[in-house]
Order: C-alpha cells, then structure tokens, then sequence
C-alpha cells in the first residue's frame, strides 16, 4: 500500500498454487513439532522435545525470512 | 526417488556382528566401571550400542536427508494416522485402518512340525542348563552371588536397587504370585458369580459377533489393552502344567469330551468344547520400563502380570455368569503369544516376543479359554516383520546379545526353550536369564528400546508407525531418527520417586 498524495492504492497480490500448499504444509509441521515437543516432555524424553522445539524455532524461522523476502522480491514501487 | 534415498544411503545396514562395536557414549548412570568390568562378557556395549564405526556411523548429510524425509513422511503419515482412525474389528472395537487384517500370520505360521510343547518354560529349564553347562555347584553359587549383591545394592541404596524400589517390584508382584494355576483366581471353575440357572434365567445367547463384541468389552472394561478372539489350537496348549518346584510332578494337560474343565492331582483336563480363546494384551507402564533393568523395570512386569491375573479372573467369571464354561490362564497351560498373533493382537517381531501396534512389544499376554461361541478375529499386518529385518535396535540393545542379528527370520532354533516347526528370530534365552541374574531384576531393556514402544501422547509415534505400515523404504530413516531423538535410553531411576504416577500404573 503506498501512500500518495491524495489517494491509496491497495497492491493484492495473488500467491501461486503452491504457496498455499506450502504454507498449510509448513502449519502442519509447525502442528507437529510443537505437538511433539510438549507430549515428549509429558513422556520424559527431553531429547525428543529439546530436538522437537529447536526444530519447530528453526521452521518459524526459516519461514519468517523466506516470507520477508518474498514480500521485498514483489514490493510494488511507489506510485502517483 | 525417496525408496533410492532412503534405501541407499540412509539405511544404517547395522552389521552388530563387527568386532569394532563402539562403546555408547555415555555408561549409564547405575552402573560403576566395576560393574561394567564385571558384566563384560554380559554387555559388551553397555546399555544401549547405538552408534557404530565405519559405514554404520551416519554423517551430518545422512542424517539431515533422513530428518527431511522423515518430516515429509511424517506429515503425511500423520494425515493418515489422523484420518484413519476409523477401522474396525480385531483387537479393539475401532482401530487405525494402517492396521491391516490378513488371513495368514506374518511371521510365526505353523508347520506340521510344530508340537505341543513342554509347560516347563525357561525358568524351569534356567537351572539345569546352568549346571550341564558351568557344573555342579554353579547354580547355587550364582543364586548366592545374586543374593549378597541384592542386600550390598539395597544398603548402599543403589538407584533402582534400593529397599523401596525392591519393595516397590514385590508389592507390584502380589496379586500374581498368589495365583497358581487351577487355583483361586485361577481356578478352572466358578469361583463366585451366580450362574444363570441360580438367577432362574437361560443362559446368554447372541450371534457369535454379538458375543465376541461383548466379551471385549467386558475384557476392557476389566482392564485389558487389547482384545482378540482366536481359534483354539490344541497344539498351542502345552503338554503339562508348570511346576513350581521340582518335587512336585509334572501335571499333564488333556483334552477330554467332558462338560466342564477339571483339576484333579494328576492333570488338568480342557474340554473339546472349549474351541475359543480370549487373547488379551496388558499394557507396561512406559515409566516404569524405560528404568529398566532395575527393580523399577521389574515392577512395570509386575504389574502387568498382577493386572493380567485380575483381567481373565474376572472375564472368566463374566463369562461363567452368561452360562459358558472359562479357564483363565496368565502365561501358564498354553503359549500365550501364538494365539495373541492369531488374535490379531500383533506381529512376531525381531525380539521372538509379540509387537502390537499400539503399545509395541510393553505388554503382557494373557488369554481365557472358553466355550462362549464367538466370532474370531484374523491375524495383522502392520509392516513389523519388514521393519524388524532392518532395525536390529532391540538385538543391538541386548547387553547378553541373546536376540538374533539375521536378515532373515528362520527354522532354527537356539535350544530347548525354543519350540520348532514355525519360523522367527530365535532367541538365546540362556544368556538372556543368566543376565538376569547380574543385574538381580528382570531385564526388558529389547521392549524399552524398540521403536514401537511408544509413549501415545506425541502424535508423531502414531503418524511413523503408520507411515511404516504403507512404506518400509522409510524404515532405515525411523531406525536413525528413534537413536538421533534419544528414544529408548535409560531414564534414571532417582526421578521416578518424584514423579506422580498415572493411576493403575499406566504411565
């Protein structure tokens, strides 16, 4: 969104196929990990959860970044 | 492509059988270097051998391969674990559709050459192949060693071995070690319930469906894991009672047309009515077995014996009260695990023990004998007997080496405490006993370290087993994912006193 003089311009970007699909992919890991982390402590396996909770920061991570570049990669320039 | 990866270079191919096997990185925590000098021969490894040289030992590649194909298998097994819990039949009333339901066995199928079998099993047998092998003497003089270390490790109050922990194992042993076979909770038959023609009434009867579905759930109710009807099989019943000492004589077990099941003083006889069994899977308290091998590990056994005793105790009388004829039995009068694979309860796996789906080979077996007509069940297939011929975990973890490293399953049998004429991984229960011994508890350490004793809180457990059962290219990248997550290690023993156990020991 870019702030002109006098008028707003909204920049709706459509995401390909496959971003969804990633995307609801990396959720269901993100699920998973956390899942795991919290049932391996329950269990007593604090290898598994201490494995599990890195694993589930390095994912949030790695698509934190992945999404920020994207979004500078397809910054709309400024219009007037 | 995924099949190539995996099969060519995650796969492990643990040759145990190298001389070059590596000491585990750490000792556990129980057990001094005196110890470890004195149980050389018994553990060559330590407590777990988890990491080999030369090609078995992974690299960071390997290992980051087999996370990324794991996760992708993962969350598809999970979708499919998820969605799947919808099956029905076998040993539960609603179990996951990767289970699936075959006509024949999987591994353990009988040949004509199977027989009935001796009912003096391996702890009847224990004594005199010592003294064939080691001599006059040597039996007793091990017994007392045992001793000395019991009292030694209770007063230096050694984690897992002090006088509560000890005191914890015999509590738990109670109930099983007051049962004998024909006898109070054991007892062929009725003991208190009132029969049908005491109520007035006729006696129960329903479509054999119908009644299998409600033995199992009386069985659940009662306390039982896992359920399964199977077929009786004379040749899975063994050919004399257990003796509880030797001058006591050998009891034989016949089959007779005769209406009710009877103990005399000199046998027990099975009517031919009797032509279903009841299987039943008790599960251990993962909490428990992952201290083992300590009187903490002895306990999860325990109790599920003591439990065992009180589930065909009273599912025997549920089903005298419908009118039928029961015989509870814990491990005695017949072979508890053949039936329990014919149950479809689980599979033969790698360790020669049974392997459910669910709870992994922690569980203890137990079974009722009726003549109840009940629609029987069909025998499993969830990938084990694949998984097993790659894992090797359990046989690596054996610190007695009494489990079998072959690729294949096979006819050949270790020594008399193994029954021909079907195929398996025999194992060595010699030294496995004599284990036993040097650590003065029962072991169990191949039941903690298999991959599919799991915990069921973490849905990942049940999205790889599933995962398994529709793809065993994956099975080389479980086996390294279950060691790289430290599953199957030893838990200290100290913590459990902290701990507040799961009611009824279920943990």
């Amino acid at each position: 969104m870019t702030n002109g003089a006098d008028v707003f311009t909204i920049a709706i970007r459509k995401r390909p196929w496959w971003f969804w699909a990633l995307a609801g992919l990396w959720l269901l890991f993100e699920i998973l990990l956390v899942q795991t982390a919290v049932a391996s402590v329950e269990e007593g396996e604090y290898r598994a959860a201490t494995i599990s909770w890195i694993a589930a920061f390095v994912l949030a991570v790695v698509a934190a970044l992945a999404w920020l570049r994207g979004n500078q990669a397809h910054r709309p320039s400024e219009q007037r | 492509m995924l099949a190539a990866l995996t099969l060519e270079s995650l796969n492990p191919s643990v040759d145990a059988r190298s001389p070059k096997v590596r000491r585990a990185a750490s000792r556990p925590f129980n057990r001094s270097a005196e110890d470890d000098l004195r149980l050389a021969e018994y553990t060559p490894a330590g407590r777990m051998i988890d990491v080999e040289e030369g090609r078995n030992h992974f690299g960071r590649r390997a290992l980051l391969k087999a996370g990324g194909f794991v996760t992708a298998s993962g969350a598809l097994g999970s979708i499919w674990a998820l969605v799947s819990r919808t099956g029905t039949g076998g040993a539960v009333r609603k179990r996951a559709r990767w289970i699936k339901v075959v006509d024949r066995p999987t591994l353990g199928e009988k040949t004509a050459e199977y027989k009935r079998f001796s009912g003096n099993d391996m702890f009847a047998l224990y004594r005199p192949l010592k003294i064939q092998r080691e001599g006059a003497g040597s039996f007793e003089a091990e017994q007392a060693s045992k001793a000395k270390r019991v009292a030694a490790w209770a007063s230096e109050k050694k984690p897992g071995y002090s006088l509560p922990d000890i005191q914890l194992s015999e509590g738990a042993w109670t109930l099983e070690h007051s049962t004998k076979p024909g006898t109070g909770l054991l007892s062929w038959t009725r003991i208190s319930v009132r029969t049908p023609a005491e109520l007035g009434v006729l006696r129960h009867t329903a479509s054999p469906e119908e009644m299998a579905s409600m033995v199992k759930s009386a069985a659940r109710l009662y306390g039982a894991g896992l359920v399964g009807i199977a077929p009786m099989n004379e040749a899975y019943v063994n050919l004399q009672a257990p003796r509880e000492d030797e001058k006591e004589k050998d009891k034989d077990i016949v089959f007779e047309d005769v209406d009710v099941p009877a103990v005399t003083d000199a046998r027990f006889v099975i009517p031919r009515k009797m032509k279903w069994v009841v299987a039943i899977a008790i599960p251990m308290d993962l909490d428990l077995l992952s201290r083992t091998p300590t009187s903490l590990g002895d306990a999860a056994t325990a109790m599920g014996y003591s439990h065992s005793a009180f589930v065909v105790a009273s599912l025997a009388e549920f089903i005298r009260g419908l009118g039928y004829q029961a015989i509870p039995c814990v491990n005695d009068t017949a072979q508890s695990v053949p039936f329990a694979v014919d149950a479809g309860i689980g599979e033969l796996g790698r360790l020669n023990k049974l392997v459910t789906p669910e709870f992994g080979p922690a569980v203890r077996l137990c079974k009722v004998l009726t003549d109840l007509p009940m629609a029987c069940d069909k025998p499993v297939d969830f990938g084990l007997v694949e998984f097993c011929k790659g894992c090797r975990k359990c046989a690596e973890a054996c610190p007695s080496r009494a489990l079998s490293f072959d690729d294949e399953p096979s006819f050949k049998t270790k020594g008399p405490w193994n029954n021909s004429g079907h195929k398996a991984w025999f194992e060595d229960s010699y030294k496995c006993l004599q284990y036993w011994q040097k650590v003065n508890s029962g072991c169990g350490i191949c039941l903690a370290s298999c991959p599919y004793t799991k915990g069921a809180q973490a849905w990942i457990h049940e999205a790889v087993k599933a995962t398994a059962s529709i793809a065993p290219a994956a099975d080389g990248a479980f086996r390294i994912m279950d060691n790289a997550f430290g599953y199957g290690k030893q838990h200290n023993p100290e913590q459990w006193w902290r701990k507040d156990p799961p009611s009824g020991g279920r943990g």
